[in-house]
C-alpha cells in the first residue's frame, strides 16, 4: 500500500520527498493528513496541558515515575488510554514497559552483543531490512542509518536469545521503537517484552511452532464467536478463520499494516495493559464494521479484513470502543480450554 | 469498488505460492492479479490472498492464490493452506542458490501437508538480474524433469513469463481435472467442489451469478 508502483527501472527520487508527521512518504490521497492538519487551536491547547501533566508525572528524566504509578495507577492507565504525548513517547514506553531497569542493570551488554558476537540470522536480517517500513524516510536509505540500526538490534537480539533468533515480523516491531528511542534503548525494550518484564513474555510468538501465535488465534476466534455471534456465524459459513487475517495483528502488534497514528496509540496501552489490548481492538474493528461484513462472500470478506474503511482506524473510536470489550477473564478461561486441548492432540494446534 | 458484479466462472482452483523468503512470491502474485511491482515491498507476515479470473482451454477459470510467509518458522501456519490446494508454485531466485537447493525441502513439505496429486510448478524468478544469477536454467531444468514438475523461469519485475506460468499451471489443473472426472464419471463440478471446500473455505457453486459487489 504504501510502496510505489513501477513498472520500469528508475533510480530513486531525485524530487524531494513529502512525509507525514511521522516521516512516512506521503500517498496522493493520504488518509492520515488530514488527520494531523486540522489540529484546531483547541486540540492544540489540550495537547499543551497534557504534555504538562505528564512530565510532571514521571519528573526529570523518569524520577519520580516508579512513585506516581505506585501511588495512582488508575490516573496513570487513564492517561495512557487517551495517549502518550509524541515527544514523551519514547521515554514513557520504556519506563512503562520495565525496559529502563533492564538497560540500567546491564551496562555494556548490547555493545558486546552487537560488535563481538556473530549470529546464525546474519542474513535473514538483512534479507528483510530493506523490506522493514521501506516507505519510511528513516529506513528507507540503504545502508543509512535507519536500516543499521534496525540490523544492530535485531542481530543483537538473535544473539541474545538463540531459540527464537530472528523471525520475520520482530523487524517491525524493533523499527517502530527505533522511530522513539535509541538502539540500545530499543534492543532492551524488546527484551522486556519477549522476556515478559511486566507483562507476559512474547516470545512464544516467536519460538519454532509460533505456538502463542497459534493460542492467540484459537482465543481469538472464540472471542469473536461470543462477542460478536452473528458475524461468528458468518465467519464460520464462510470458513474465515483468524490465521486468513490476525497473526499479523498478534505477531507485529498492529504495527505491520495499520495507520502510524493508530498503531502508536495502541502500542501505548499494549505496553502498559499487556496482549489483552490486540484482542480488544481486534474485536473493536470487526464490531465497528460489523454491518458490512456479515454481508460479505468469502473473497471479499478476506479483502474487507485487510483494509478496513479510514473512519474505523480513527483512535478515538476505535480504542473506547475496545476498552468497553471485557475480554481479561475470557482469556484466562479460554488458554486453559487451548492448553487442555493440546494435551490432547498438540499436533494440531489451531482447527483451520 | 466500482467493478462490474463478480465474475461467472467454470472452474475455482486454489493455488498457494511457496518458496523461501525474499524470492519473490508476494511480486509474482501482485504481477499476475494486479499488474504491479513493488519496489518497496514489504515482508510478507503470515499469508496473503488474491484471486485472478482467466480463460484457460477455453474455460473460464478462477484461482484462487494464497501467498505465503517464506521463513521456515511460519510454516506452523502456513502449511495449513497447502491443504486443498490442487496446484503449488514452488518458487527460488536465480540469483541466490540456496533457495534453489532448498527446493527439495519445499517438496518435502508439500508431501507432507498437501494432497498427494497437486499440480507443483517449479519457478526461477528475477531473470532480470542477468549479471547476478547462480542457478543455470539446465540445472533447474533437470531437476524439475526429476521431480515430475514444470518449470519456467520468470521476472515479476520486467513481466516476463509470469502470466505463462500461471497459464500453465491452471492449464495442467484443468487437464488433470477434467480427466480425472472424465475416468470416474463423476459429473466435473463434483470433484472440484470438493477440491474447493477442502481449500479456501469459502467459495460459492460455481459457476455462479454473484448480486452485491461492495
Amino acid at each position: 500500500m504504501e510502496s510505489k508502483v513501477v513498472d520500469e527501472n528508475e533510480e530513486g527520487p531525485a524530487v524531494p520527498m513529502r512525509v507525514d508527521r511521522f516521516g512516512f512518504m506521503k500517498q496522493e490521497h493520504s488518509p492520515t493528513e488530514g488527520l494531523a492538519r486540522s489540529r484546531s487551536a483547541f486540540e492544540y491547547q489540550r495537547d499543551e496541558r497534557r504534555i504538562r501533566k505528564w512530565r510532571k508525572m514521571i519528573g526529570v528524566g523518569g524520577s519520580d515515575w516508579k512513585q506516581y504509578i505506585r501511588r495512582k495507577p488508575h490516573v496513570v492507565k487513564r492517561r495512557v488510554r487517551k495517549g502518550i504525548p509524541d515527544c514523551l513517547r519514547g521515554l514513557v514506553w520504556q519506563l512503562i514497559s520495565g525496559s529502563r531497569d533492564l538497560l540500567l542493570l546491564n551496562p555494556g551488554v548490547y555493545e558486546q552483543l552487537v560488535i563481538y558476537e556473530t549470529s546464525a540470522s546474519e542474513l535473514d536480517i538483512i534479507r528483510d531490512i530493506s523490506r522493514t517500513f521501506p516507505s519510511h524516510v528513516f529506513f528507507q536509505q540503504r545502508h543509512g542509518p535507519g536500516q543499521r540500526s534496525l540490523y544492530n538490534v535485531l542481530k543483537a537480539y538473535s544473539v541474545f536469545d538463540r531459540d527464537v533468533g530472528y523471525v520475520q515480523g520482530m523487524g517491525f516491531v524493533a523499527g517502530l521503537l527505533l522511530l522513539y528511542m535509541s538502539e540500545e534503548d530499543a534492543f532492551w525494550l524488546l527484551v522486556a517484552l519477549l522476556k515478559g518484564a511486566v507483562h507476559t513474555p512474547m516470545e512464544g510468538m516467536y519460538l519454532v511452532g509460533l505456538p502463542l501465535v497459534q493460542q492467540y488465534l484459537f482465543q481469538f476466534d472464540r472471542l469473536v464467536k461470543e462477542h460478536l455471534p452473528k458475524l461468528g456465524e458468518h465467519f464460520a459459513q464462510e470458513m474465515i478463520n483468524p490465521s486468513m487475517y490476525a497473526s499479523q495483528w498478534f505477531i507485529t502488534v498492529f504495527s505491520y499494516s495499520f495507520p502510524f497514528h493508530l498503531a502508536l496509540r495502541i502500542w501505548d496501552v499494549f505496553l502498559f495493559e499487556g496482549v489483552k489490548v490486540v484482542f480488544k481492538v481486534g474485536l473493536a474493528l470487526l464490531k465497528y464494521c460489523h454491518d458490512d461484513l456479515v454481508k460479505l462472500p468469502f473473497e471479499k470478506l478476506i479483502h474487507a479484513l485487510r483494509n478496513f474503511p479510514e473512519d474505523a482506524m480513527n483512535p478515538d473510536i476505535l480504542l473506547p470502543m475496545a476498552f468497553s470489550i471485557k475480554v481479561s477473564k475470557h482469556l484466562e478461561e479460554l488458554k486453559q480450554e487451548y492448553d487442555q486441548q493440546q494435551l490432547k492432540s498438540p499436533e494440531s494446534p489451531v482447527k483451520q | 469498488m466500482a467493478r462490474r458484479a463478480e465474475e461467472e466462472y467454470d472452474y475455482l482452483f486454489k493455488v498457494v505460492l511457496i518458496g523461501d523468503s525474499g524470492v519473490g512470491k508476494s511480486n509474482l502474485l501482485s504481477r499476475f492479479t494486479r499488474n504491479e511491482f513493488l519496489l518497496e515491498s514489504k515482508s510478507t507476515i503470515g499469508v496473503e490472498f488474491a484471486t485472478r479470473t482467466l480463460q484457460v482451454e477455453g474455460r473460464t477459470i478462477k484461482s484462487q492464490i494464497w501467498d505465503t510467509a517464506g521463513q521456515e518458522r511460519y510454516r506452523a501456519i502456513t502449511s495449513a493452506y497447502y491443504r486443498g490446494a490442487l496446484g503449488a508454485l514452488l518458487v527460488y531466485d536465480v540469483t541466490k542458490p540456496t533457495t534453489f537447493e532448498n527446493v527439495s525441502r519445499w517438496l518435502k513439505e508439500l508431501r507432507d501437508h498437501a494432497d498427494s496429486n497437486i499440480v507443483i510448478m517449479l519457478i526461477g524468478n528475477k531473470t532480470d538480474l542477468k549479471h547476478l544469477r547462480a542457478v543455470a536454467t539446465e540445472d533447474a531444468q533437470s531437476f524439475a524433469e526429476k521431480e515430475g514438475l514444470s518449470f519456467i523461469e520468470t521476472s515479476a519485475l520486467e513481466a516476463t513469463n509470469v502470466e505463462k506460468a500461471f497459464q500453465t499451471i491452471l492449464s495442467e489443473i484443468y487437464r488433470i481435472i477434467s480427466k480425472k472426472s472424465l475416468s470416474s464419471e463423476e459429473p466435473v463440478t463434483a470433484n472440484i467442489k470438493e477440491g474447493k471446500t477442502l481449500v479456501v473455505g469459502a467459495e460459492e457453486p460455481a459457476p455462479k451469478k454473484a448480486c452485491c459487489s461492495a
